[in-house]
């Protein structure tokens, strides 16, 4: 339990897979415009990320392991969650056309998102079990989604403000971005072993 | 020879396992779309402009099939494919919205318009309208471009301070009225591409104060409605026009030529 507990705090806030492996980047700038958008793009990552590594984790130690096929990692993990993607896009528009309407733009953007491959990958490299790789998907996509709606709120509010011209749109994001990077580097004495 | 079997296998094992399992939900899980929501779709310009007060032509298209309804109908896309519209509903005898654009009521140049202070702030019209200090007059345009922003086709642009409205290009969905803090713009009925006469003012105050801030404002000076037939009324001290009736042409342009500070215009 206490392992648990600390791969979640971990994940989450001091090896957060945004700010410390700048991970998922691309849709850390893009999407954090607005935080409803933000929101959404954050629980649909969650979502696709505690599912691909728990299946990755299936795949990985039933069947690569006992191949010895250790080098098609990379190869399978895409292919689990690409089809994931599409599988629980179905599922949604079936069974929740209110969510599908609210996630639906999301759900093939998480398809190339690096930040799910990045824990499907960490999850083996790091010989995780499977209620680990469970916890350790799960906080990795809650973390992304705390690091994306602070950034979304940060440009929400940076929309009332009058910024110098050179400062203007991509340059400002990407210094606020480094920032929150920085911030986050305080959290790393948080757990001392 | 081992090294290279397994793998393969075992990979396209795992792909046809995955196609499978997509096949097979994708049959299990399919949503019917309705015909009809897509034969609409595919009438309408697909603009989504919002001027039906949808979020979308998508949205509009759903509600319509939904309803049994064409609501305002689509003001864009003109009164033939809002019959079609109403053709693939079963609804006949639906009316439809005639072709509109918008003129703005200021066109008064950088140099026309006076400003005695400077404003520093955010920069749109929203906020600027609160501290009216981009230009002395209350009623004018502030040429910070909120309309242009909403704008779905591009259809304005700001020259020299002065909104330009492109006829060719403006689908009448009437956004910009709701952007203008100083609710400068009027949709207009267009017709035969007949040029649009626009009183290009929407100062109220008296001759006097008009001239302090802005040399081209209606000063109230009631020429152009003594013209014969004039179809030019006075309100407000300012000269307005009845758009929904049909007006003659030369009265019109008598009018215009009488205007001393130039503020009727004609655009065509």
């Amino acid at each position: 339990m206490k392992d648990l507990i600390l791969i979640f705090i971990s994940t989450l806030l001091i090896n957060n897979l945004v700010l410390s492996y700048f991970l998922g980047i691309c849709p850390f700038l893009g999407v954090s415009g607005k935080i409803e958008s933000a929101f959404g793009m954050g629980m649909a990552v969650t979502f696709v990320m505690t599912l691909a590594t728990s299946i990755s984790w299936l795949i990985y130690n039933l069947i690569l392991v006992k191949f010895g096929l250790f080098y098609l990692e990379y190869v399978v993990f895409i292919l689990v969650i690409a089809s994931l993607v599409q599988i629980v896009e179905m599922f949604i528009r079936k069974y929740s056309s209110s969510l599908y309407q609210s996630l639906g733009i999301y759900l093939p953007l998480i398809t190339t998102n690096c930040a799910i491959l990045g824990s499907a990958l960490f999850m083996v490299t790091r010989n995780y079990k499977f209620l680990e790789a469970v916890v350790f998907g799960f906080s990795g996509g809650l973390g992304f989604s705390l690091v994306l709606l602070i950034m979304a709120g940060i440009r929400e509010e940076l929309q009332y403000v009058n910024v110098p011209k050179v400062f203007r749109g991509a340059s400002l994001t990407l210094i606020t971005a480094s920032l929150l990077a920085l911030i986050f580097m305080g959290f790393s004495g948080l757990i001392s072993s | 020879m081992k090294e290279i079997i397994i793998p393969t296998i075992v990979l396209g094992l795992a792909g046809l396992a995955f196609s499978i399992l997509l096949a097979l939900l994708s049959k299990k899980l399919k949503v019917e779309e309705n015909p009809q929501v897509r034969k609409i779709l595919e009438l309408l310009p697909g603009l989504n402009c919002g001027a039906c007060g949808f979020s979308g032509c998508r949205a509009y298209a759903e509600a319509a099939t939904k309803e049994r309804s064409t609501f305002s109908g689509c003001l864009p896309a003109g009164e033939e494919v809002n019959k079609k519209i109403a053709e693939a509903l079963d609804l006949t005898g639906c009316v439809s919205s005639s072709a509109k654009v918008v003129i703005c009521h200021c066109s008064a140049k950088s140099k026309e318009k006076k400003a005695s202070s400077k404003y520093i702030g955010p920069n749109d019209c929203r906020s600027a309208n609160i501290s009216s200090g981009v230009i002395d007059c209350a009623y004018g345009c502030l040429a910070l471009g909120d309309c242009i922003n909403v704008c779905p086709t591009n259809a304005l642009e700001l020259k020299d301070q002065a909104i330009q409205v492109d006829f060719k290009k403006c689908i009448g969905c009437g956004k910009c009225l709701k952007a203008c803090p100083r609710n400068l713009f009027e949709l207009v009925p267009i017709k035969n591409n007949l040029p649009v006469y626009n009183i290009a003012c929407a100062n109220k105050e008296t001759a006097l104060a008009v001239k302090k801030v802005c040399s081209k404002g209606c000063t109230g000076c009631t020429l152009c409605t003594r013209v014969e037939n004039s179809p030019y009324q006075m309100k407000d001290n300012l000269s307005t026009l009845d758009y929904n009736k049909p007006n003659d042409p030369t009265s019109l342009e008598q009018g215009r030529s009488k205007c001393p500070t130039k503020c009727i215009i004609k655009i065509s």
